[in-house]
């Protein structure tokens, strides 16, 4: 068995710590890096939702006025989804993408790092409107003319465009990157069906953000130009149409929500396996499923704009509906893993079942939603930012955490502490529901969203009151898992290298992995090489994929790799 | 049980590079790249086409201005067009291993690009429109400038490699740069045809 | 072992109790407001049909999680593997159609709906053109009167109820929508300019009253304030309330007022360009009012929540001369009704 060693550090060559993560190109820095950065823009957008949830919590303007208000949501919205979410999941996306694939880094080692500079870049700027007369305040869907220099002039905006412009050209270079690792440096005897769920989701995924981050970009542009060369896009007053600036965003944005939810998705189909000790149920299925929602995805924007009498409703409505089919395939291969499984409830599969129960009520409510009948009431309400949020917060967010108990260890040689974890877990769930769900009834009983007051003959202000207790609630949840973090950094309990008996690659090395991740790879012939590892060729209820699914190839056939598509 | 050798071994890290068979990781790359700048121009491309179908006067540069100068117009297309053949010309030079022809492809087709340029700031100087003149104008030069700007960055990327082959880094057998270089260049050429086809023929 | 009895009771009760409850929250709640209008009721009862689906939906699938948390729970000690299924091709295929026919339906009863909320009626009884704009609304009836708001309150539409009643909403400058809960429909007004195409929603309101109306695309600083309210009465009412609506307009000024004194007030950007002025008590005087933008200003001046001067509106640049009747010694207000809290003044009548 051959292990390579590696010598000491001498004495005459030390890197400085700080000198040495700014200028990383190793994909596990980068990765923490990502989560870490993602993570002080969601405590900043988080201070916004209470901000905004206090000053909701009983009618009448008691701490803002309307423009501070209008700034709060539009930060919020564009901090998290841009700023938190998305790198997050690509954080860990970067962590654990090449180890699971048994590669010893990306494609594009040095991109990768530039990927990551550009995020805090793109967020200070954004954030920097608030030094320069007033940050953003159109909405993060920055609805043209609104956003044209007219009726928006200060600079945040501007500001706002270009900060988004490089947030979205560094996830650009990030799929590029990854579609390159996936199809290009994947262990020997790894087909692309014998890939971890994970990657599969990080592939569709970096196909969309490919795909549609670009045409974004586009609008953006389009828009500065409006704003400062005196542009007629989007402007009516000189020939240019407010409907095109929805198209193009929308075009983008549709594709972005499922750029936002397909890795969470990846997360929890990875840890329902392990702690089920039970294989993904419909591995194949749940794959052209994640496939056919990419594609999909495409195909359904204009379903944001149901209200503006300017899209053919049929078709969007029907191909919105179409994709609840995937979706649900999804679900039920999920459920097909629970069932008969032998569950261990860790905080991570806990984040996992509640990414389940979050996810289909939000997708339910999207149903909902592609009716355009009952769209035309409650576009625009609070019905809709519930709905966001239970796909976001439930679905995405759910999933960050479900990652963040679940590959801790391998990243940092400890385990978070369970009982803590729990404490967070069941705080953050309830909370959770108590500030989403009654805005589901606010919506449908006609408050309209993105008002900074509301009136106090509306009906409205027991659920908004109740809606802020759970946001403080959300908040305080945020406690104990910041003393885990703390605690565990400084005193937790040692990992190893394969805690949780985890199926596939990443645990097949140290915690956390060398620089180069692997001294040596076991075999592979199914999706979950370390189960096999772990248990066995020859155990009674093991079918080894290969042998059933790829026609009799035996298990010596390592460096067959007869699907390179490229 | 266990019937497979033990410690298995990376594929050899050239293998990784050159992504052991198939196109080269690199090159693979700038494809998926060269994707994402379809799809850029494909944005533009929608804002002039939603534009065009929805002003209700009369489509052109606004009154008191030239029409759009399709000879001139049609001469950079043949520059351009030209210049990808030279390219191409070089690739197929530095393939067989011939870093002379390589030299010399590579820079022609730089003076080329660099032709296309003054030509297209030439033009914009004689049609006495702006960008800010109406929606013909917004998105004409928005669509022509943009491409523009991606002439300039294939020009740098020619002069990079101009650069490398006079120091003689390439070989028939290490050359994924060049290889990357000419596909984003015949690309740029391929949405100059479109940007024409749309601008000046289609109107 | 003991864990068993208290898990299959807690079970036997969350399986029962649960759906019940859910069902039991769901009909409470969760429902639009009691429509008010004829194609409301369509919406609604389209809305209740999908909510019992996903009711249903959302019963079965959370029942099994949360059944599947407490019978599969791994007992401490048990370390052997669960049965390794990998999938199974025909529940695939049966969880593939049962969804795809579930989605088709609620497909087809929406474009039924849709049909009834897009139907146009050949006569409607009153057609009003709505305009919206940064952060109030105006409403021209057709071949009638034009409203606008007043007093700082939102302004009023007068309908009939029980007729279709058209409205065609366009906006002066950014997008906004048009919502009434009540009624269950919105549309949104956009400024498309030249190219100008504007949209129209039809309805029938069912019952007399007054309904709270409010934009629903989010339009900038005052966005929330953007109000309205619909007022549905019995036709004969209506026309009265049109004729005394008609009759009442401010006439055009005649120039026959005293304009001895005359104050000068510009209004621009949404702001006067006087904050104050002072005119001698018990004594009429004209304002020279000059609208400088193309969004609907006018001059009221004001003793606390009682008009004493209510000036028609400019909708476009222009000017007009006010005749304002005499003040008693005071302090008041002036106002741009439209615009209530950006646009607001001072007025002194000194002896």
């Amino acid at each position: 068995m051959a292990t390579t060693t590696l010598e000491p550090r001498t004495a005459t060559y030390r890197r400085s710590w700080v000198l040495d993560w700014l200028t990383t190109v190793d994909h596990k820095k980068i990765g923490i890096l990502y989560i870490v950065n993602s993570f002080f823009f969601f405590f900043a957008a988080g201070i916004l939702a209470l901000l905004i949830r206090t000053e909701l919590a009983v009618p009448g303007l008691q701490f803002v006025d309307a423009d501070t208000y209008n700034q709060a949501f539009t930060m919020h919205g564009t901090i998290m989804l841009f700023l938190f979410i998305i790198p997050a999941l690509s954080g860990f996306a970067n962590y654990i993408v090449p180890l699971q694939l048994g590669a010893p880094d990306m494609a594009f080692p040095r991109i990768n790092a530039l990927s990551f500079w550009l995020l805090p870049l793109g967020g200070l700027l954004i954030f920097s409107g608030y030094l320069f007369g007033g940050a953003a305040a159109e909405g993060w869907t920055g609805y043209a003319p609104l956003t044209d220099d007219q009726f928006a002039p200060g600079v945040g905006t501007d500001l706002w465009i270009i900060g988004l412009t490089l947030v979205g050209t560094a996830s650009i270079l990030g799929a590029v990157n990854f579609i390159a690792t996936i199809f290009k440096m994947r262990a020997p005897g790894m087909t692309l069906f014998r890939m971890p769920i994970f990657v599969w989701t990080v592939l569709v995924t970096a196909v969309l953000i490919l795909l549609a981050t670009p045409v974004l970009a586009a609008g953006l542009i389009a828009l500065f130009i409006d704003r400062n060369y005196g542009g007629s896009f989007f402007d009516p007053t000189v020939g240019g149409n407010p409907i095109l600036w929805q198209h193009i965003f929308w075009f983008f944005g549709h594709p972005e929500v499922y750029i936002v939810i397909l890795p969470a998705m990846g997360v929890v189909s990875e840890i329902l396996p392990v702690f089920s000790r039970k294989p993904l149920f419909g591995y194949k299925a749940f794959v052209f499923a994640t496939i056919a929602i990419g594609l999909l995805s495409f195909s359904v924007w204009a379903h944001h704009m149901f209200t503006t009498g300017a899209v053919f409703l049929p078709f969007f409505s029907f191909m919105t509906a179409l994709i609840g089919i995937p979706t649900g395939i999804k679900m039920f291969n999920w459920l097909g893993t629970l069932w008969r499984g032998k569950l261990l409830l860790t905080t991570a599969m806990l984040f996992a079942i509640g990414f389940l129960s979050m996810f289909l009520i939000g997708g339910i409510s999207g149903v909902m939603l592609a009716s355009p009948p009952i769209d035309f009431h409650v576009q625009d309400t609070y019905f809709v930012v519930a709905h966001l949020h239970y796909v976001f917060f439930g679905g995405s967010v759910f999933g960050v955490f479900a990652a963040t108990y679940y590959w801790f260890p391998k990243m940092f040689g400890r385990k978070l502490n369970e009982p803590l974890g729990k404490v967070h877990f069941w705080i953050h769930f309830i909370g959770f529901n108590l500030a989403f769900f009654p805005m589901h009834q606010l919506g449908l009983s006609g408050m309209p969203r993105r008002i900074s007051d509301y009136s106090p003959d509306a009906g409205w202000t027991i659920l908004n009151m109740v809606s802020t207790v759970g946001a403080f609630m959300i908040a305080v949840s945020i406690i104990p898992f910041l003393i885990n973090v703390i605690a565990t950094f400084i005193n937790g309990e040692p990992a190893g290298d394969d805690p949780w008996e985890g199926n596939t690659l990443e645990w097949a090395t140290t915690s956390p992995p060398p620089p180069y991740n692997f001294d040596r790879l076991p075999p592979i012939h199914s999706e979950r090489p370390l189960f096999f590892l772990t248990h066995g060729h020859g155990h009674a209820a093991e079918r080894p994929d290969d042998l059933e699914e790829e026609g009799g190839h035996k298990p010596g056939d390592v460096e067959r790799r007869d699907d390179d598509l490229v | 049980m266990q019937a497979h050798p033990a410690g298995e071994e990376h594929a050899p890290a050239a293998a990784i590079q050159h992504g052991g068979s198939g196109m080269p990781t690199a090159l693979l790359g700038m494809l998926l790249f060269i994707a994402s700048e379809v799809m850029f121009f494909g944005g533009l491309f929608a804002t002039y086409f939603n534009a065009r179908a929805t002003t209700s006067g009369p489509w052109g540069p606004p009154e008191g201005a030239h029409e759009l100068d399709i000879a001139l117009a049609g001469a950079l297309t043949a520059i351009l067009v030209a210049s990808s053949f030279t390219m191409q010309f070089g690739v197929w030079a530095i393939r067989r291993g011939d870093t002379g022809k390589l030299k010399m492809w590579t820079g022609i087709t730089l003076i080329l690009g660099v032709l296309f340029l003054l030509g297209q700031l030439y033009d914009y100087s004689q049609l006495g429109f702006g960008i800010a003149d109406g929606v013909f104008g917004t998105t004409f030069y928005t669509l022509t400038g943009f491409h523009g700007a991606h002439v300039f960055g294939g020009a740098v990327g020619l002069t990079i490699i101009l650069a490398r082959t006079l120091r003689g880094q390439f070989s028939a057998r290490n050359h994924v740069a060049v290889e990357a270089v000419s596909m984003y260049w015949h690309f740029v050429d391929v949405v100059w045809i479109a940007v024409f086809s749309t601008i000046y023929l289609l109107r | 072992m003991q864990g068993t009895m208290a898990t299959s009771r807690l079970r036997r009760v969350l399986r029962i109790g649960a759906p019940l409850l859910l069902i039991g929250l769901l009909a409470g709640c969760l429902l639009p407001p009691e429509p008010k209008t004829e194609v409301g009721r369509d919406v609604f009862n389209l809305y209740v049909v999908v909510l019992i689906l996903a009711a249903i939906v959302f019963v079965a699938v959370e029942g099994f999680i949360i059944y599947a948390v407490f019978r599969y729970r791994r007992k401490p000690g048990d370390d052997t593997l669960p049965v390794q299924l990998h999938g199974n091709t025909t529940v695939e295929i049966i969880w593939t159609l049962i969804p795809a026919v579930i989605v088709f339906i609620l497909f087809a009863v929406s474009m039924v709906t849709l049909g009834d909320v897009e139907a146009r009626s050949e006569e409607p009884g009153v057609i009003v053109n709505v305009e919206g704009f940064q952060w109030n609304w105006t409403f021209s009836y057709e071949d009638g009167p034009t409203v606008n708001a007043q007093g700082g309150e939102p302004p009023v539409l007068a309908v009939p109820v029980g007729e279709p009643v058209r409205v065609v909403l366009s906006s002066i400058d950014v997008n906004h929508a048009f919502y009434v809960p009540q009624f269950l429909i919105k549309r949104d007004l956009i400024n498309l300019g030249e190219n100008g195409r504007t949209n129209e929603l039809e309805f029938t309101i069912t019952e007399e009253g007054t309904y709270a109306g409010q934009c629903a695309e989010f339009c900038g600083t005052d966005h929330a304030d953007m109000k309205f309210v619909v007022d549905a009465m019995p036709r004969a009412e209506y026309d009265e309330y049109i004729a005394a609506l008609a009759s009442g307009e401010t006439p055009p000024p005649t120039g026959e007022g005293d304009c001895t004194t005359t104050i000068e007030i510009k209004a621009n950007n949404t702001q006067f360009d006087i904050g104050e002025f002072e005119v001698p008590a018990e004594t009429e005087f004209c304002i020279a009012f000059e609208n400088q933008e193309s969004v609907p200003h006018n001059v009221s001046i004001y003793d606390g929540g009682e008009a004493l001067f209510t000036g028609s509106f400019l909708n476009e640049p222009g000017e007009i001369v006010y005749n304002v009747p005499a003040l008693p010694a005071g302090d008041y207000r002036f106002i741009c009704d439209a615009h209530p809290q950006a646009m607001v003044g001072d007025v002194t009548a000194t002896e």
